[in-house]
């Protein structure tokens, strides 16, 4: 044999489903004993001599698949249909690393924006104004999100867990978009908090240049919280501060609903009720004391609790 | 040499002065914190004379009765009614009584989730309703007076209008009935956001995450503000004390039943029904006109939460023909807490009160004193926080009540 004959997958494949139709083979042609029950040869007596029974049919079982697993073996070995298999198997690490590759370039270029957008964050220092918020920031990780790594928790589910993988991958995707919307929300309100860090800044200068500092700081804690006060007033008076707040309740509640649905998954294999059951329960309780108090109203004319 | 612009010797002074005084605060403020401190709330005697599933009504008696008709206050669910008996000198409920009036609180608890699905019907047909016939009942009359709170302002509107044969007068306090208007962050968010899908998702709306809300109507002062405050005063046991009970109440928020919360959201605050004479409460149109009763109505010229639009259209639309609207100049809880209102406020209504029973006397005011510091910690807090207040006295609240065995409880 040629020491530097470097074998392929295909060659190796082939050796493999050769010995192992040959294992399977020699398995077909073993003693009955070995397939007697428990192992036991005397056991196999009473079925040879009769041909019939649970052993002659298990044997005949086991034949018929070694026979089946033959055949399969054979077509396998084919050239031209190993080396399908082969390509076939080939596709298997090109589709993860298609994949992988999706969530990489999409991570970097959220890493990437996040980066560019986050020095521009700190650029704002107008007073009193809040049009120039930077939520185009929040839009664009947004997008991104929803563009790069969304699509991941959508892929359809298959199979017979399929509904409980479809709303674990729910739950993780509305986690996702409410983490996205509160950090919209808070970092709304650190604005004003780095709008006033900047008046303040421009305020003690000129008082500095007037010399007119002073010795006093509660005066600076007065101005200071005087500034801020005037800030967060303009904001959550805009347009802008009611629409994320919306976004974000909306966000919120989207999560809760996939989070409740998740865990009556995670609680349906304890013996625990979940939510969903005893809010039914609350509710034909509800029912059924506002039946019995109209009841008990029609008979007595008027409710009659007893007197303390 | 000319003299430098900024007197650092002075700043450097200053601040040593500054440190030297931190560290004697330092002390003493162990002192008070380590200390035995008194921060109950809601300490005037009562019992508990009915109860029905969540809720409960506390019978305060006077010394003397001399109104003949008792008087029943309805608190919103959004806070606990401990606020109208915060501590003693600082009492809504000691001042009645010290004029003679018998009243009945209703508190109405703590919802759980099976409570979910209780609806502004509810309240007001259902356990309002079986109150007063209880109250009636009891005292063999064919009418009460009723005094309503903010929400509870509005139950009781919305129940003298479907009930007025049972109501002799009615007081509402800063109670909203119009809600199209854009005073007010809470009215703006109310109408602009979801906020009443989170009754949905939450069963009941999280007491904790309202006040989180109320505590973002103004961060600047009651997130910052506010405990910079305490830590300048923390060193003076009365002010301490105080603090300490308004943060109790403050925080003491019990979850508002989410059908109830919805409906109030969507029937009140986004289509505005009530002042229109369209809300429907189970079937029942609730009509203003019906409301024929004498009517006083206070409300405060600084309210962030109820402004002054939201209640003065009430008197303009109900059938009464004795009305009164009272502007005070504070906000939605200074009208209760504020020395100044505790002057103006409750005994007002015991004077107008008197007025319609025949019976005209000088009200007096609640006879303990309070200190120069007591009012300085109440008063902050309250004009700071002057968005909604809330408080629940799960662990805190001592109830020394006359006699809780006597109690009713309906199921």
């Amino acid at each position: 044999m040629d020491d530097n004959h470097q074998t392929t997958p295909e060659e190796m494949f082939s050796f493999w489903m050769k010995s192992a139709m040959d294992f399977w083979q020699n398995m077909a042609t073993v003693q009955p004993e070995a397939f007697t029950p428990f192992g036991f040869p005397g056991f196999a007596d009473a079925g040879e001599k009769t041909k019939k029974g649970p052993t002659r049919q298990a044997r005949k079982s086991f034949e018929a698949g070694g026979k089946i697993f033959q055949s399969l073996m054979k077509t396998f070995s084919k050239p031209e249909n190993l080396d399908a298999l082969m390509k076939g198997m080939d596709s298997v690490p090109d589709l993860t690393m298609v994949m992988m590759k999706q969530a990489l370039e999409g991570y970097h270029e959220l890493q990437k924006q996040f980066m560019e957008r986050a020095v521009k964050m700190g650029q704002q220092g107008k007073a009193y104004n809040f049009e120039d918020i930077d939520q185009d920031t929040f839009r664009a990780i947004r997008e991104l999100y929803e563009k790069e790594f969304q699509k991941f928790l959508k892929v359809p589910s298959l199979g017979l867990t399929r509904f409980y993988q479809e709303r674990f991958n729910d739950f993780l995707d509305k986690h996702n978009l409410f983490q996205t919307s509160l950090s919209e929300f808070l970092y709304m309100f650190y604005v004003p908090i780095e709008k006033t860090a900047a008046v303040m800044q421009e305020k003690i200068e000129e008082m500095a240049e007037a010399g007119e500092i002073h010795d006093d700081f509660n005066q600076y804690y007065k101005m200071w919280l005087k500034i801020l006060e005037g800030h967060y007033m303009t904001l959550l008076k805009s347009p802008e501060y009611t629409q994320v707040m919306d976004k974000t309740i909306s966000s919120l509640v989207q999560y809760r609903d996939a989070k409740e649905a998740f865990v009556c998954d995670l609680l349906q294999r304890l013996p625990i009720p979940t939510n969903r059951e005893m809010d039914e329960l609350y509710k034909e309780i509800y029912h059924l004391k506002k039946k019995v108090r109209a009841l008990s109203k029609q008979a007595d004319g008027r409710p009659s609790p007893k007197k303390g | 040499m000319s003299e430098p612009k900024i007197a650092v010797d002075l700043i450097l002074k200053k601040l040593t002065e500054s440190t030297e005084q931190a560290k004697t605060r330092a002390q003493k403020a162990s002192e008070v914190l380590l200390g035995p401190l008194e921060t109950d709330l809601s300490t005037t005697p009562f019992e508990v004379v009915y109860e029905e599933d969540r809720m409960r009504v506390k019978y305060y008696k006077p010394e003397k009765v001399e109104h003949k008709y008792p008087l029943l206050i309805v608190y919103a669910l959004i806070n606990r009614e401990t606020m109208l008996d915060l501590q003693p000198g600082r009492s809504v409920i000691q001042t009645f009584l010290d004029n003679g009036i018998e009243v009945y609180m209703i508190d109405w608890g703590y919802p759980t989730r099976k409570d979910q699905f209780l609806t502004i019907d509810d309240h007001v047909n259902m356990y309002m309703d079986n109150v007063v016939d209880f109250i009636l009942d009891k005292h063999d009359l064919p009418h009460l007076n009723l005094m309503g709170i903010c929400m509870g302002g509005a139950f009781s509107v919305m129940y003298s209008a479907l009930h007025p044969e049972k109501i002799k007068n009615l007081v509402t306090t800063v109670t909203p009935t119009n809600f199209d208007t854009d005073t007010g962050l809470l009215h703006i968010w109310m109408r602009k956001t979801h906020a009443y899908d989170m009754g949905s998702a939450y069963g009941n709306m999280p007491g904790d995450l309202m006040n989180l809300g109320f505590l973002l109507l103004n961060p600047a002062r009651l997130i910052i503000d506010k405990y910079v405050g305490f830590f300048e005063h923390i060193d003076n046991k009365d002010f301490v004390e105080n603090f300490v009970r308004m943060e109790k109440w403050i925080f003491d928020s019990p979850d508002v039943p989410g059908a109830t919360f919805r409906q109030f959201i969507t029937d009140c605050y986004q289509k505005n029904l009530l002042i229109q004479n369209k809300l429907e409460l189970d079937g029942k149109r609730v009509d203003l006109k019906k409301i024929t009763m004498p009517l006083l109505n206070i409300y405060g010229k600084f309210d962030h939460l109820v402004p002054p639009e939201a209640c003065e259209h009430l008197t303009k639309k109900v059938g009464s023909k004795d009305k009164e609207d009272i502007c005070l100049d504070t906000g939605h809880i200074g009208i209760y807490v504020s020395s100044k209102c505790q002057r103006l406020f409750a005994p007002k209504i015991v004077a107008w009160l008197r007025e319609r029973e025949g019976t005209p006397k000088k009200p007096t005011r609640s006879r303990k004193k309070k200190t120069p510091s007591t009012r300085t910690a109440a008063e902050k807090t309250a004009s700071a926080a002057a968005p909604v207040q809330k408080s629940r006295a799960k662990k805190g609240e001592t109830t020394p009540t006359r006699s809780t065995g006597k109690s009713t409880k309906k199921q």
